[in-house]
């Protein structure tokens, strides 16, 4: 099976605005998808598993996550098993300033040096964690981990990858007169397009297997799903053609 | 509204882009600075929980929310909550009116951003001070 998109891990800060170990939490987040590991790692905003899309909900599916809150009411970590998906690791920063023996942060908006120096402690953790959960393998169907180890190629990034509002990009298709959202679909496109370009009948098949692991769809008959693929495929499958003249 | 009643400030909660920061700075502004009598800044992530103590908090406040981007997760989370927004700040909206100040940075803003920020800080205030106003004639 083509892989989807390169194994990143997802990182939800809770960001609570009314406490300074909010702050913590978002800066502590930000120092690690900015600085220490920007090719390992994507981040959402934890609203959007309530306010966004399919694709915003499917992100901790898709991603293994790193819940990191500023108190013991872990409402990213909570937020996060509610929404999307169960997150791989939990990070409380009231907890690791309490183990460390660090002092309390102060400042909303500007944080003192305690303050500071806890986003420190706080994003090498985080670091840490995206490093042990790189070295094994998540299933994206499953949403959990998978036996065997895998090595995963890091690739340059500067900026912090938001996925906001894109989440896992999905396609609404027709589907015996009713429309169907399914998640991952553009990507399964692009997936079975690289190695077998034409809509075969393997192709389809694939691409529909690949479907039934990313989108429940117990109430979608296979036969009417299976046509408004293939004409979904032959139509990207032009696409790629035209694009390429 | 009674003249004692606080009114909610609820900023986005946006971590990936610099919109979002400046909801927050504007946030802080208001809530610390500016009108810290009359305000209360309400977080997003416990909204998400559904917490009951904000949620019943939000049902007696008025609120101001402060989104950063279109999907305006602030003002759906405290429709969501059965609050009552008063008013919905866009920051992108904002920045139209103000497009000399160009927000970036996202873990500490630039010089523009902080600029805007308090533009939109100032907005608020207003909106704070009327309400404020309406609530005393009503009591």
């Amino acid at each position: 099976m083509p892989e989807l998109p390169q194994k990143k891990v997802g990182i939800i800060a809770c960001s609570g605005e009314e406490m300074c170990e909010g702050t913590v939490s978002r800066l502590a987040a930000l120092k690690v998808l900015e600085q220490l590991r920007p090719a390992d790692t994507v981040t959402i905003c934890l609203p959007l598993f309530l306010a966004g899309g399919q694709g915003d909900r499917a992100f901790a599916k898709f991603y293994p996550t790193i819940a990191v809150d500023g108190c013991e009411k872990r409402c990213a970590y909570r937020g996060t098993e509610k929404y999307s998906n169960r997150p791989a690791a939990s990070i409380v920063v009231s907890e690791i300033m309490e183990k460390e023996g660090l002092e309390k942060p102060r400042g909303l908006r500007q944080l003192n040096e305690a303050g500071v120096q806890l986003t420190e402690v706080v994003a090498e953790k985080i670091a840490a964690q995206v490093d042990e959960i790189l070295g094994k393998a998540w299933s994206r169907g499953k949403g959990e981990f998978k036996e065997a180890a895998t090595v995963v190629e890091p690739v340059e990034s500067k900026e912090a990858t938001c996925s906001c509002g894109s989440g896992i990009p999905v396609q609404t298709i027709q589907v015996d007169g009713h429309q169907e959202t399914l998640v991952a679909l553009p990507l399964i496109f692009q997936n079975i397009y690289q190695v077998h370009k034409a809509p075969s009948e393997e192709a389809i098949g694939k691409i529909l297997d690949m479907v039934k692991i990313y989108n429940s769809l117990d109430h979608t008959n296979e036969v009417d799903l299976n046509t408004a693929l293939t004409k979904a495929y032959q139509e990207f499958c032009a696409n790629q053609e035209e694009q390429s003249k | 509204m009674s003249a004692n009643k606080k009114v909610a400030i609820v900023p986005c909660s946006g971590i990936g882009k610099a919109f979002g920061t400046v909801s927050r700075v504007a946030a802080y502004q208001v809530v610390e600075d500016d009108r810290p009598e009359d305000t209360q800044l309400v977080p997003l992530a416990l909204l998400v929980m559904g917490d009951e103590e904000h949620q019943e908090m939000l049902k007696e406040m008025p609120a101001i929310t402060i989104d950063g981007c279109k999907l305006a997760c602030a003002t759906k989370m405290v429709q969501e909550a059965g609050g009552k927004v008063e008013k919905d700040f866009a920051v992108l909206e904002v920045f139209r009116r103000y497009r000399q100040f160009k927000p970036q940075g996202i873990a500490a803003l630039n010089e523009d951003g902080e600029k805007l920020a308090d533009a939109l800080a100032k907005e608020i205030d207003e909106v704070v001070d009327e309400i404020v106003q309406k609530g005393a004639q009503d009591a």
